[in-house]
């Protein structure tokens, strides 16, 4: 009986859990992310653009959650996320840059440090990459699945 | 004395001109001289389409014609018997004098005269006149332009006679001042006046006169004595009245239909003025000054000694005038300078005549058919000019990006104004008119309060009340600075419909009910403007109710509609008693003292913003508290829980920018960070690799 000897590989280092902080950072996110782009794409996509009155508070008013949610789950993540395999990881980054972006260029426009034709430039950017956010973060959550 | 020969064997144009005008008739202007001339109805002579087509100003050596197109030539100084002869005449005309060269058909479709025109569209609500009565209490927006919350002169029993010895003090002529000869000879009481006080002619030099010798009291007494055909000639201080009985005093006295009387005064001419040749230098400019536009133009809120504070418009102060934006072609159709205007200014037939004219002298192959396309093809194409002068058009270019920075100006950088501000608000809002304060102020116009006319000091009772500024939207849609004036006035209120009683039907129907000012308060006050109390009010309505069947008095004023019911005085709103508002233009402050420029965000997002939460009182011949009051957020119908909520989110703006900018520094540092783990872990990747 032939017999095989088996290597003691050096253990691969452990993914922590998703605990309740990570859970809650991500749900904080979402909360903040619903109405702004619920407001955002909403009046972009009904050909309403800019936001004005109601529309636009709830927008701003709601942007502040988001960009708080968005910092916890970056600080909170990176560690777990390789539990859900590559594509995710890789999703996760950039949502990460793509929300980065969302948040700078929000909160630029109210500084002075622009003119006419960078708050324009702005405002695009805000307004494109936020949808690019709304959308990698509905591929994350579908990624969001145990390697088993 | 021998009156002024009217020659015309001293033919025109003056000889250094005459061969190219020659050349000209005779390649083809000749047809279209006749065709013209039918036109006109031969009222005026045709241009002869003589010009000098430099930047250098020509020299205006002309003789001057009278109404007859007959030149002006004084007799000599002393008749062969040696006796001295007064140089006296009819007076000029401009449309024969300056109408030789200059196409006056053309130049009387431009809007400083053509209000009564039918067909030209009115485009954004301007000034109106406004007809003002202090003893009646009345101020009534007039206009022929048909802007809602004016009324047609006619509409309210007033003819076109009557609008001019009103306001031609600052109507510089034509349109209804020159109405078809049909309208003077019918049996109008008023119009038929014409025929002895003559016609209004456009009075070029009103604008065009360089020498600084024009006397517009001189013009505004004229008128005033109903001298309407002497008025260029006074104003231009060519001569002086030959007879001291006005046109006014001969038309009341006529009584047709015996015939007109002709010894009208002669004009008696400034005999020096007059060349060997019998020509008369007028000294001209094609770009009238600053000056000469504030003679109607002027708006002042800096009322009494408290002027010199003013800074006036930074574009004049940089060195422009008004006509540097403000611009005309021949057809004097002067650019108004707000955006969308190129949707209220078609071409006009006049003009595509004149430039089929130009396109046939220039081209003789081209048929007369495909010129006028020509024409009108090339004509809209230089109106789409127009966009490029208005202040966004000048500052930013048109919407395809053309034609910015003309004159120079530079393109604004607007440093922390997210671009939404500039689809809500117009240029205006921020850097027109006074800086908003917690009420708005009341302000005087030329045409409203008779600015450049020598008078007691005006102040700021003194009627018309206009105030300033009220933000409401314009007709793009964007918040922009009003001048604003309440309607004021005696009228009988018919199936919900007000109709305005004028002044003297007022007066005399209410007899001594009206009050009255003390003599003694005369120079204290001598715009009698004295509110008029709740029971005077009461008073007059009884008077005009005393034997009318049809129709209730009423009196509006400060917004209110005041009514009698059961003898008692009862107010109420009503759509007759809203004010009619006029966008404002100037004066166009830069834009560190602009709103936005002085506090920032705060100076409109604050609960104790002006445009928004400012108080407009309405102004009127009643006292404050019966007047209405409203703020600017109401006056355009905003949404003041919207508004308010807003203004209070700006509360938090500074924490909202302090969380939002930490988020975006931490998320910065872990993308930075996993960029730096990845690029590592790339290098110790390559190293084990190469080892």
């Amino acid at each position: 009986m032939a017999t095989t000897s088996i290597t003691q590989a050096s253990p691969a280092p452990e993914i922590p859990a998703l605990g309740i902080g990570p859970r809650l950072a991500y749900f904080l996110m979402l909360a903040g992310l619903l109405p702004v782009a619920l407001t955002g794409i909403g009046t972009f996509a009904l050909g309403q653009a800019p936001m004005t009155h109601w529309i636009l508070m709830a927008h701003v008013g709601a942007s502040p959650v988001f960009a708080v949610g968005l910092t916890l789950v970056a600080l909170t993540w990176p560690s777990r996320e390789a539990r859900y395999g590559g594509f995710s990881w890789f999703l996760f980054w950039l949502l990460l840059f793509a929300g980065w972006i969302v948040v700078v260029s929000g909160v630029l426009p109210m500084t002075p440090l622009l003119g006419t034709d960078g708050q324009h430039f702005l405002y695009l950017t805000h307004r494109y990459a936020g949808i690019a956010v709304a959308i990698l973060t509905v591929l994350h959550l579908l990624s969001l699945r145990p390697r088993r | 004395m021998s009156p002024i020969r009217a020659s015309v064997s001293d033919s025109f144009p003056p000889s250094h001109v005459r061969t190219r005008s020659r050349k000209n008739v005779l390649r083809g202007a000749l047809p279209f001289l006749l065709g013209w001339l039918l036109a006109a109805g031969g009222e005026a002579s045709a241009a002869d389409s003589v010009g000098t087509e430099s930047r250098m100003p020509y020299r205006h050596v002309i003789p001057l014609r009278d109404h007859a197109g007959d030149m002006i030539t004084p007799p000599p100084a002393f008749d062969e018997q040696g006796k001295p002869q007064e140089p006296r005449g009819s007076p000029y005309s401009t449309a024969q004098t300056c109408g030789r060269c200059h196409d006056y058909p053309s130049i009387s479709q431009g809007w400083h005269f053509n209000a009564a025109t039918t067909n030209v569209p009115a485009g954004r609500p301007g000034e109106p006149w406004i007809l003002t009565d202090p003893a009646t209490r009345t101020q009534l927006p007039l206009s022929y332009r048909g802007w809602k919350g004016t009324f047609r002169p006619a509409d309210v029993g007033m003819s076109d006679y009557d609008f001019l010895v009103q306001f031609a003090r600052h109507f510089p002529g034509g349109g209804v001042g020159e109405p078809p000869k049909d309208r003077i000879a019918t049996n109008d009481v008023r119009m038929r006046r014409m025929q002895i006080t003559g016609a209004l002619e456009i009075d070029c030099l009103i604008c065009h006169n360089k020498s600084g010798h024009y006397d517009h009291e001189a013009r505004f007494k004229a008128v005033t004595a109903e001298n309407f055909k002497w008025a260029p000639t006074i104003a231009s201080e060519l001569g002086a009245y030959g007879a001291s009985r006005p046109a006014k005093a001969f038309a009341d006295a006529w009584r047709p239909p015996r015939p007109a009387p002709t010894n009208l005064p002669p004009i008696k001419y400034e005999r020096h003025r007059f060349d060997s040749g019998n020509h008369v230098l007028i000294d001209i400019t094609r770009k009238p000054s600053p000056s000469t536009c504030y003679y109607c133009h002027t708006s002042e809120s800096n009322l009494g000694d408290s002027r010199w504070h003013s800074d006036g418009d930074i574009h004049i102060r940089a060195g422009m005038s008004c006509v540097d934006c403000h611009r005309n072609g021949i057809d004097h159709q002067v650019v108004r300078g707000y955006e969308g205007e190129i949707n209220d200014r078609p071409v006009s037939q006049e003009s595509i005549a004149l430039r089929t004219r130009l396109i046939l002298r220039d081209d003789p192959a081209i048929s007369e058919a495909d010129a006028r396309k020509l024409a009108e093809s090339r004509l809209n194409e230089e109106v789409g000019k127009v966009e490029t002068l208005s202040c966004s058009g000048c500052h930013y270019g048109s919407a395809d990006g053309q034609f910015a920075g003309r004159l120079g100006a530079p393109r604004p950088q607007h440093v922390g104004f997210p671009p939404i501000h500039f689809e809500k608000l117009a240029c205006t809002a921020c850097h027109s008119g006074p800086i908003p304060g917690d009420a708005v102020e009341i302000v005087h116009t030329s045409l409203a309060h008779k600015l450049g006319l020598p008078a007691p000091p005006r102040g700021a009772n003194t009627a018309p009340a206009i105030v300033q500024p009220v933000f409401l939207r314009d007709v793009s849609g964007k918040i922009a600075p009003h001048k604003m004036v309440w309607p004021s006035y005696w009228g009988i209120l018919t199936n919900g419909v007000v109709s305005p009683l004028l002044p003297d039907v007022v007066a005399k129907a209410a007899g001594d009910k009206l009050p009255t000012q003390a003599p003694a308060d005369v120079e204290r006050d001598p715009y009698n403007t004295k509110p008029l109390t709740n029971d005077q009010i009461r008073d007059v309505l009884t008077a005009l109710a005393a034997g009318r069947t049809l129709g209730e008095p009423v009196f509006l004023a400060s917004g209110k509609l005041h009514r009698l019911a059961n003898n008692e005085l009862q107010a109420e709103d009503h759509a007759a008693a809203e004010p009619y508002a006029w966008p404002l233009g100037h004066d166009v402050c830069p834009a560190s003292q602009s709103v936005g420029g002085v506090k920032g965000c705060a100076d409109c997002h604050s609960l104790d913003s002006p445009i928004y939460f400012g108080i407009v009182a309405a102004r009127g011949p009643i006292g404050p508290k019966d007047a209405v009051s409203k703020t600017h957020l109401n006056m355009r119908g905003d949404d003041e829980t919207v508004t308010s909520t807003f203004a209070f989110t700006f509360k938090f703006r500074p924490m909202l920018k302090v969380v939002t900018f930490g988020c975006a520094l931490i998320l910065l540092g872990v993308l930075l960070g996993r960029a730096f783990v990845a690029l590592s872990g790339a290098r110790s990747g390559m190293g084990r690799q190469s080892k």
